[in-house]
């Protein structure tokens, strides 16, 4: 558990990341009553079902479509230049500060602790529609992997092929692909944890428990 | 839709949306160069390092280029239009060019465009399988023997059933093959094939059932299932009048993947001049240039757009689907054909100029043909396995350019290239032309050996491309 | 201080701090007098200063009632809320324990209960007549609140507590023995675990509308579908100080005032509120939803008034003894019966009357108490028919009952027996054909068949005819809001990656619904009434009777107004009579557009119509539920009535062979639900729509639960049972005919 130590410590010393928050397609802009160095709130409630502080209104035929911060922070900039202007599709609104929470921190070790599925290609993923019907229904947790299970579905190039699982058994403890985006070749998709491997997680999740404290 | 000549915005006074990527954006931005029009290109960030990017950035001025979160997004596209201040969209193929919902948009909404295409009602009409085929046969039109109607009902459907195995063994066809599939269908979902008479029962059973389930219709179509047939595709051009449809030619797109992509293209359809057939070549391709020609006209037919043939192994044409859009292969045509003697002809520019209401300006008798056209699509795929894409880098794609040789691509010649996952594998198109069926395929050989496609995939495989495949190809061009 | 003087003492110090909670600080003159009386009385008697502590006890003892009889009559509608709420309320054990001679709780114990809010017991009241004693059994059903006990929940029962009290009804009538209920509560639990808040409520009321003994309920809070969960009976007592209100005040002024979660309204407005929804027992008498009130102490019964159990004993009998007497059949001895035991002096314990009924008896129990709900209400509702309409229907349905009972009872028994006959001259005629035949074919068979195969090959190729071919998808009716030309995001574009569809493509051709993952916009009730039902069939009737504003609701007839002006339609309830390929049937729609598709008297009015209507016609029943937001508040009593009220239509319709229907569009919630919708046992909803009791800020402010986002979708209450199925709405008319084909069987109708 030394790596997760030196680690642990690395964190410390940078302990956020920037986050930047881009238009999700073209539209013109109009930003909410936001200044630099606001700080904003994530989604909220019990089950995030409220969602963060306003940060700018992306109208497009006719729609206007809210972005709201994805994590907590501290606005670090605001391209108030664009204010009015019609943007192109990803580009830069804001610049968040966001204080890395233990959740986080817990999955940065935890991708040192886990044994990682990594992506065979650069492609999309999706989860078999079983699989899927079973996270969908309680979480990934509740799915014990094993090797040759037919766990993902590549899809690239229209063709879609389903894709095998191999490492250890265990259970799913993350996932880090989303719905309809691109991962690149050797990115991790998922995080297994092996039964007979559960302590040592646990203890990995108890020191960050401990040592993280989270800074608003 | 149909614009009156008089008060007709001259075609420079237009910006067109180029909705679309990759080799048939630059296509359609050159088109619109050559018309003097100005035009608005689209990508997206996986495509930023696409030539069609690039090319955009060095012909176009001003709001030529913008970023969109996708091409599958109709919102982006009228947005960029709008923000741009263009007056047409040109949706290429693939995307949107089929899909009679974006004309109508296109068309009908508050700030309207021209949707270079035909008019959305044609798309509708002509798209619908079912539809195409009452329309065929109303004007005695071959269409392939069955029913032209879902069947809804058990006995009726054993009655045809029955009547396309005897209709079959009558025309001395050894294994008769019944097809079953949804009305409600499409893209190969609820279709099954029956090979003996005592089985279809069962099948019909459960075609029915997987519709009912599926499509909450249970009307199934009953078919003569074809094996032995080439496939050829007539090229219509018409102007929004609608009335005086021409046309340039046909292709014959026989040598397909297993997956029933087109990979090699021929214009025209037979050679009957240095080829024997078991048929009048010359006769079928006269017939289905009539046929396409009737039913573009019984539709006012307003924009370019390809009827696509089967031809059996005894000559008899059937009606496959009508593709009411540019085709990749239109180039192959262009190539072989003259109006008033003029070589040089872009059937996208053409579509543009007549799709901004322009009146075509010529008749079929205007139109003649020269040589023979050949159209390679190079692609990096394992044509040994199945025709799988290869994914990876480009590191260098040169070729020996040539007076009879043109090659369309997207793919940046002095830099290499990372082949997006998103999209249909094409990397380039290369037409060749010859005088005759011989000198095309020996130039088409020696554009294939000269030609230079190397890379790597992140594994450190070498890529895998379709050259040899084609090259084995071209000795079968055209004989049935 | 000797411990008689220090307990009357306690007991005064009881009654001080009562008079000051209930009054909410009001009549601070009144409570600072009395306590100062009091405190100088302790401490006087702490110091054995007194001369006579009894005689001055007494006198004090004096005061206060003197004070709690002139505070009597200052008691406003929101006061006797505080009372019944308040922790020295008499409750249900202490009914149990001096209304009754006997009893043994039989529905679990203290906490040691299924849901310690609802109280069951069997228990025996002893009568003499002469020298001879008579006991007699009742099931004892009520909310116990159990004087601020916190594990009975202030009385407010889960849905397992309601079943539990549906399950001792039907033992009851198994039994044959009276039920009396006890309505102490505040509201239900509505939370929707299995079976659901709702569908319990509906079930409840289901059953009580044909329960086969007398039943009798005494209410002395009645909040809303908790109470009528146990409430429908035939004869209702009310409490003097108790309240039946559809909803709590201060819930109604959260409405009223627009009030954001978190806030609160303020104390004049709650009062204000209790004031407009007329919930004393004297109004609910007036209306006619109680049929006595039973008089209490001055400032509300609490468990040391054993003059008020003895008179509510006597009550509880004469109620009873009543129900059972009026179904008598000998008018004479009925009425002279009847007299003795409504007589107020008539000391109840000294007379006996049988409670068991006959089979007959029964019947006609049964009869009167439909009846009395189905009378309910109705001048509440505006009926804007014309006499002469009114009298023409009157004159139809005299004229119709015997063409009806003609066709349905005889000539369809008789057209049975004549197509079975016809079938088989049928068959004798096929064979009779076939062997006449057989040395023709014979001969015809040889023959080449060269002309049949042409025809045959021409029919592969040429066009065929198709008379479908005109009828391929076509909506009769798309919504106006296709003629804007805007983008619509999904509102599951987050977790299914939807794009933005354009308006005039949603709202049109796809009918409202996402086409990438099924999301259903909620639609216009035309689009319904257009596009599901035959072009052309829909008839409608009863559009003259007219929502209202029976309680004079401050301000509410304006808004009645804008909803008819909006609506184009009188009431949130519109009913038709229409088909769906050729089967016809009677449909009742509940609009959401309305005022929200609350229900109040005229929908219910129009409901029970329209059952009424079905039945009589034989024709399948459909509630179409484009939404509902429950019972319209502003109607007070007059709408929560509609509960039973509607609920008896249905039972009636259902039990004389009906096929009810209903589906459930958008939002449908509350008190329809929990009563004549939820009873149906075919219910089926429409995509994306959401089912269920209570919305998240009611249950929050009740229970203090958040509940998670998707709670009250339709998938949740298919799970649960709720409903059968969910249905696509651009299949809603082919899932509609398959379910009247197959759950209505051959004619549709009859089991």
């Amino acid at each position: 558990m030394k790596d997760i130590s030196a680690l642990l410590e690395a964190i410390k010393a940078q302990p956020f990341r920037d986050i930047v928050i881009s238009s999700p397609h073209t539209g013109t802009v109009t930003f909410a009553d936001i200044r630099k160095g606001d700080k904003v709130l994530g989604p909220q409630g019990q089950w995030k079902e409220k969602p963060g502080t306003l940060i700018a209104t992306l109208e497009r035929e006719r729609n206007p479509k809210p972005i709201y911060a994805a994590e907590k922070g501290e606005l670090t900039s605001i391209h108030t230049e664009l204010q009015g202007r019609f943007v192109e599709a990803g580009t830069p609104l804001a610049v968040l500060r966001h204080p890395l929470t233990r959740a986080e921190v817990e999955s940065m070790l935890l991708r040192q602790a886990l044994h990682l599925f990594l992506a065979p290609e650069r492609a999309k993923y999706y989860f078999t529609p079983d699989v899927d019907k079973k996270i969908r229904a309680s979480d990934a947790h509740s799915v014990l992997v094993r090797e040759g299970m037919e766990l993902l579905i590549m899809s690239r190039m229209k063709r879609e092929v389903p894709l095998l699982y191999t490492g250890p058994a265990g259970i799913i403890y993350a996932v880090y692909f989303k719905y309809n985006e691109n991962i690149d070749a050797g990115a991790p998709l998922l995080g297994v944890c092996p039964q007979d491997q559960l302590p040592t997680i646990q203890e990995v999740i108890m020191r960050v428990q401990t040592e993280w404290t989270e800074k608003d | 839709m149909v614009e009156k000549t008089q008060g007709l915005v001259p075609v420079n006074k237009h910006r067109i949306l180029v909705a679309n990527r990759g080799e048939i954006a630059m296509r359609i931005m050159r088109a619109c160069h050559k018309l003097g029009c100005s035009f608005t290109a689209i990508y997206t960030a996986e495509d930023t390092a696409s030539g069609h990017v690039r090319l955009a950035r060095e012909m176009g001025g001003k709001n030529s280029l913008f970023r969109v979160s996708s091409y599958h997004d109709a919102n982006e596209l009228m947005a960029v239009a709008d923000a741009t201040g263009c007056t047409a969209v040109h949706p290429g193929y693939g995307f949107f060019a089929e899909d009679f919902r974006f004309a109508r948009r296109v068309t009908k909404r508050d700030r309207q465009l021209i949707f270079i295409g035909p008019s959305w009602k044609i798309i509708r009409e002509l798209g619908d399988k079912i539809n195409t085929k009452r329309l065929a046969r109303s004007l005695d039109v071959p269409t392939v023997p069955g029913s032209d109607r879902p069947i809804y009902d058990e006995l009726e459907a054993e009655r045809i059933a029955k009547t396309v195995f005897a209709f079959q063994e009558q025309q001395g066809i050894d294994h008769p093959l019944v097809l079953v599939k949804a009305s409600a269908g499409g893209g190969g979902m609820g279709i099954e094939e029956v090979y003996d008479p005592d089985q279809f029962r069962s099948v019909y059973r459960r075609i029915r059932n997987y519709a009912l389930r599926q499509f909450k219709d249970e009307g199934v179509l009953i078919e003569q299932r074809i094996t032995d047939f080439n496939h050829l595709e007539v090229q219509i051009v018409s102007d929004r009048s609608g009335r005086s449809p021409v046309h340039f030619g046909t292709r014959n797109c026989s040598i397909q993947s297993t997956g029933r992509q087109k990979r090699l293209e021929v214009a025209p359809g037979f050679a009957a001049d240095t080829l024997t057939y078991t048929f009048d070549a010359d006769r079928v391709l006269r017939d289905i240039v009539d046929y396409s020609l009737a039913m573009a006209r019984k539709v006012g037919y307003d924009n370019v757009g390809t009827w696509e043939w089967i031809v059996t192994r005894k000559g008899d044409p059937f009606l496959m689907e009508v593709n009411t859009r540019i085709q990749v292969e239109n180039g192959v045509s262009a190539r072989i054909s003259r109006v008033r003697g003029q070589g040089d002809i872009d059937l996208i520019a053409e579509q543009i100029r007549i799709g901004l209401g322009e009146p075509l300006g010529y008749g079929q008798a205007d139109v003649t043909f020269d040589g023979l056209g050949i159209e390679y699509r190079i692609i990096a795929e394992d044509p040994n396995n199945n025709f799988t894409p290869w994914v990876g880098l480009i590191e260098r794609f040169t070729w020996k350019p040539q007076p009879w040789l043109s090659v369309l691509t997207h793919v940046p010649a002095n830099e290499p290239y990372e082949i997006p996952t998103e999209f249909d594998p094409n990397l380039a198109l290369a037409i060749v032309w010859g005088k005759d069926l011989k000198e095309a395929s020996a130039r088409g050989q020696e554009f294939l050996r000269d030609l230079q496609l190397n890379g790597h995939n992140a594994a450190g495989q070498p890529l895998q491309s379709n050259v040899d495949f084609l090259k084995a190809s071209t000795e079968r061009i055209l004989r049935f | 201080m000797d411990s008689n003087i220090e307990k009357r003492l306690q007991n005064l110090r009881d009654r001080l701090a009562y008079i000051s909670d209930i009054f909410a600080g009001k009549h601070r003159d009144n409570t600072n007098l009395l306590e100062e009386k009091l405190a100088s009385f302790t401490e006087r008697a702490r110091t054995d200063s007194l001369e006579d502590p009894h005689a001055e006890l007494a006198t004090l003892e004096d005061l206060f009632t003197y004070v709690e009889r002139r505070l009597e009559d200052c008691i406003t509608p929101m006061d006797t809320v505080r009372i019944v709420r308040h922790p020295q309320r008499i409750c249900l054990r202490d009914i149990l324990e001096n209304v009754y001679d006997n009893f043994t709780e039989v529905g679990g114990q203290d906490e040691y209960s299924l849901d310690p809010g609802m109280l069951i017991a069997r228990a025996v009241i002893t009568r003499r007549r002469g020298k001879k004693t008579y006991t007699q059994s009742v099931m004892v059903i009520g909310q116990e609140k159990g004087h601020g006990a916190e594990y009975r929940n202030g009385g407010s029962v889960k849905p397992w507590g309601n079943a539990k009290a549906r399950q001792y009804m039907r033992v009851a009538e198994t039994e044959g023995i009276p039920i009396h209920t006890y309505i102490f509560t505040p509201g239900s639990y509505p939370v929707e675990d299995y079976p659901g808040a709702a569908q319990q409520i509906a079930r409840n009321i289901y059953c009580m509308a044909g329960l086969r003994v007398p039943v009798v309920a005494v209410i002395s809070e009645g909040g809303s579908g908790g109470a009528e969960a146990i409430g429908l009976a035939d004869r209702r007592l009310m409490l003097s100080h108790g309240y039946y209100s559809v909803i709590s005040p201060e819930g109604a002024a959260a409405i009223e005032g627009h009030i954001k979660p978190g806030q609160r309204a303020t104390q004049e407005l709650i009062e204000q509120c209790a004031v407009n929804l007329k919930i004393t027992a004297m109004d609910n008498l007036r209306f006619g939803y109680v049929d006595r009130v039973v008089q209490e102490p001055p400032l509300g019964a609490r468990p040391w008034h054993f003059d008020f159990f003895r008179h509510l004993r006597q009550e509880v009998l004469r109620a009873t003894d009543e129900v059972v007497l009026s179904t008598r059949l000998v008018p004479v001895l009925k009425g002279l019966a009847l007299a003795r035991v409504r007589n107020p002096e008539a000391k109840l314990d000294e007379m006996y009357t049988r409670w068991g009924l006959s089979g007959a008896a029964k019947d006609r129990l049964l009869a009167h108490r439909q009846q009395k709900f189905l009378r309910l209400s109705r001048l509440a509702a505006r009926d804007r028919r014309p006499l002469f309409t009114k009298l023409a229907v009157a004159l139809r349905d005299w004229a119709s009952k015997p063409w009806v009972r003609f066709k349905y009872d005889f000539y369809r028994k008789h057209q049975r027996r004549i197509r079975t006959f016809m079938e088989e001259l049928g068959n004798e005629w096929e064979v009779f054909k076939d062997r006449l035949l057989t040395p023709w074919r014979k001969l015809t068979r040889k023959l080449p068949a060269n002309r049949e195969d042409v025809g045959k090959t021409r029919e592969l190729t040429a066009l065929s005819n198709w008379s479908g071919a005109e009828q391929r998808k076509r909506w009769n009716y798309i919504s106006p809001r296709y003629k804007t030309d805007r983008a619509i995001t999904c509102p599951n574009s987050a977790a299914y990656g939807c794009l933005d569809l354009w308006g005039p493509d949603l709202f049109a051709e796809f009918a409202g619904v996402c086409s990438h993952c099924g999301y259903h916009f909620p639609m216009e009730p035309e689009w319904y009434v257009k596009n599901v039902f035959d072009l052309g069939s829909v008839f409608e009737f009863n559009s003259e009777i007219e929502a209202g504003n029976p309680l004079n609701f401050p301000g509410f007839d304006e808004r009645i107004i804008d909803a008819q002006k909006k609506n184009k339609a009188k009431s949130g309830c519109m009913t038709f009579e229409a088909r769906i390929d050729n089967i016809k049937l009677v449909v009742a729609m509940l609009m959401g557009t309305f005022r929200g598709g609350s229900v109040g008297a005229a929908e219910g009015f129009k409901f029970v119509e329209a059952a009424q209507r079905a039945e009589k016609n034989h024709y399948p029943f459909l509630a179409y539920v484009h939404g509902t937001a429950g019972i319209r508040i502003q109607e007070g009593t007059h709408g929560v009535i509609q509960m039973p009220r509607c609920t008896v239509a249905v039972r009636r319709y259902i039990e004389s062979g009906g096929l009810y229907m209903v589906l459930y569009d958008t939002n449908s919630f509350a008190g329809p639900v929990a009563s004549f919708l939820g009873c149906s046992p075919y219910q089926f909803a429409v995509r994306s729509s959401n089912i269920g009791f209570a919305g998240a800020g009611v249950i929050k402010e009740t229970t203090g639960m958040d509940i998670p986002p998707k709670y009250h979708r339709s998938y949740r209450a298919l799970s649960r049972g709720h409903i059968q199925g969910i249905w696509d709405r651009r299949e809603i008319r082919a899932n509609l005919k398959q379910a009247l084909l197959t759950i209505g069987g051959r004619n549709l109708y009859y089991r």
